[in-house]
């Protein structure tokens, strides 16, 4: 069954991040008045994209972007139709035709200007088809992307709180980083100002004590707290209150103990009915 | 006589009125009333206090049930409601990532108020669209130690089932 939902109540990058936790493989079309746009992923990397109003062979792009001849984009045409279960990419650079990082770098140029005009929309359909995959034509990059960049770079773009407001109420929340942060940076690039930040995420300070370090204001600070957040690096917390104490010792917030006997009486008697 | 007590929570239209009639003894005591806001495009009811459900477990001991009302006018009602129980079932529409936010908005509030034991209940499964407990786990960005259960709210064995898997949470809290 496909995901379907509306980016405006389950954000862009909130889906980004469940296909790359999830490794999804599939198509995530997204609509909103006339445009439409699929992204398409592979074990939760995005692998092309597409726009309905301009869904051209990656020959068809490489020779309006000078890359390749009219003769060669119908030399690889020709090649590929003889060869099953490749993509045109493959085949340009199986022919020579391209080189493969001259390839990835216009192909990843394209598709990373799509899938960022998406982080302008307020809403929109979205739909997730497992395992749809896309056309062997379609402009393939030979390195898939890393969902986090991407999140990254989109996050960059956004300049209203209400968004961010979804995830971090407000400048109270204190940033932690998630078990194992380092293994997460590997696919994203920060600039100075995320640098910044980052170095101040001890679990401890609040986003308006970071903001107030870093002489950042609070709404910057939030916004690249959120990148970290939607790609998965950090995670925010509500600051510990102090809790009051019985006189037994024990917190007054802690939930009642119960004894292993009552529960497993209540137990016993839900598997009976 | 002693009672205990578990809490169904969740967003307007979860399922929470119909998970506690598919279990409870008596006839749920409701406090429904027709919708006024913009629960109404949702449903032409809703739960407006709270739902209420019972199970005896023997002559000494009785299981209460409460459904908070979904609504956030009403979030006053979760403190009072959430004063000693015994475990909390957040109930999810697995088909509607329009509540996911506002799940997460309860979940965080139950967890602010106190460290309680509870489980996740992906309900609505047999409906197409439904997201899977996996992917709710990864949309409500849950640990892994939380239990995310497929859930249907109707079917006494579906229910009976993300009630043992709370009690099995509960019991490794508990004390011999």
């Amino acid at each position: 069954m496909p995901l379907v939902g509306n980016i405006r109540d389950f954000g862009l990058s909130d889906f980004l991040y469940l296909v790359d936790r999830g490794y999804k493989t599939g198509c995530l079309h997204l609509s909103h008045a006339d445009e439409m746009v699929s992204l398409y992923f592979d074990k939760g990397k995005l692998i092309t994209a597409t726009r309905k109003e301009d869904n051209v062979p990656v020959t068809d792009l490489l020779v309006r972007k000078g890359k390749l001849t009219p003769a060669q984009a119908t030399q690889a045409a020709r090649a590929h139709q003889v060869q099953n279960g490749v993509s045109l990419s493959q085949v340009l650079m199986n022919l020579d035709l391209i080189e493969r990082d001259e390839l990835q770098r216009v192909l990843q140029q394209h598709i990373e200007e799509a899938v960022y005009a998406l982080f302008g929309w307020n809403e929109g359909e979205f739909r997730f088809e497992q395992g749809q995959r896309p056309e062997p034509t379609a402009p393939i990059m030979p390195i898939p992307l890393a969902v986090e960049h991407l999140i990254m770079e989109g996050v960059r773009r956004i300049d209203e709180w209400g968004r961010i407001k979804d995830r971090i109420p407000n400048t109270d929340m204190v940033v932690k980083f998630i078990e194992q942060p380092i293994e997460r940076t590997r696919g994203i690039n920060l600039a100075a100002d995320e640098w910044r930040v980052f170095a101040r995420i001890n679990g401890k300070d609040t986003l308006a004590e970071i903001a107030r370090k870093t002489g950042m204001s609070e709404f910057d600070v939030c916004r690249i707290v959120y990148g970290f957040l939607t790609a998965g690096l950090v995670d925010v917390i509500r600051k510990p209150t102090p809790v009051p104490m019985l006189a037994t010792g024990r917190p007054l917030a802690e939930a009642p103990r119960v004894k292993k006997s009552l529960v497993t009486r209540i137990i016993n008697r839900i598997r009976g009915m | 006589m002693q009672t205990v007590k578990m809490v169904i929570s969740g967003a307007v239209n979860a399922g929470k009125t119909e998970f506690i009639r598919t279990i409870s003894e008596i006839e749920v005591v409701s406090t429904e009333r027709p919708a006024t806001d913009d629960t109404r495009l949702i449903k032409k009811e809703t739960t407006v206090a709270m739902d209420f459900g019972r199970i005896a477990i023997g002559d000494d001991l009785v299981l209460h049930l409460f459904g908070t009302p979904g609504q956030k006018r009403f979030d006053f009602m979760w403190e009072i409601l959430s004063e000693g129980m015994l475990g909390l079932i957040i109930l999810v529409d697995s088909t509607r990532p329009e509540t996911f936010r506002e799940t997460n908005r309860i979940i965080d509030f139950f967890m602010s108020y106190r460290e309680t034991p509870y489980v996740v209940a992906a309900n609505k499964q047999d409906r197409p669209n439904a997201w899977s407990p996996d992917e709710l786990r990864l949309a409500l960005r849950l640990p892994s130690h939380i239990k995310v259960l497929p859930c249907m709210a109707t079917e006494r064995e579906s229910v009976k089932n993300v009630l043992l898997e709370l009690l099995d949470v509960i019991m490794q809290r508990s004390e011999d």
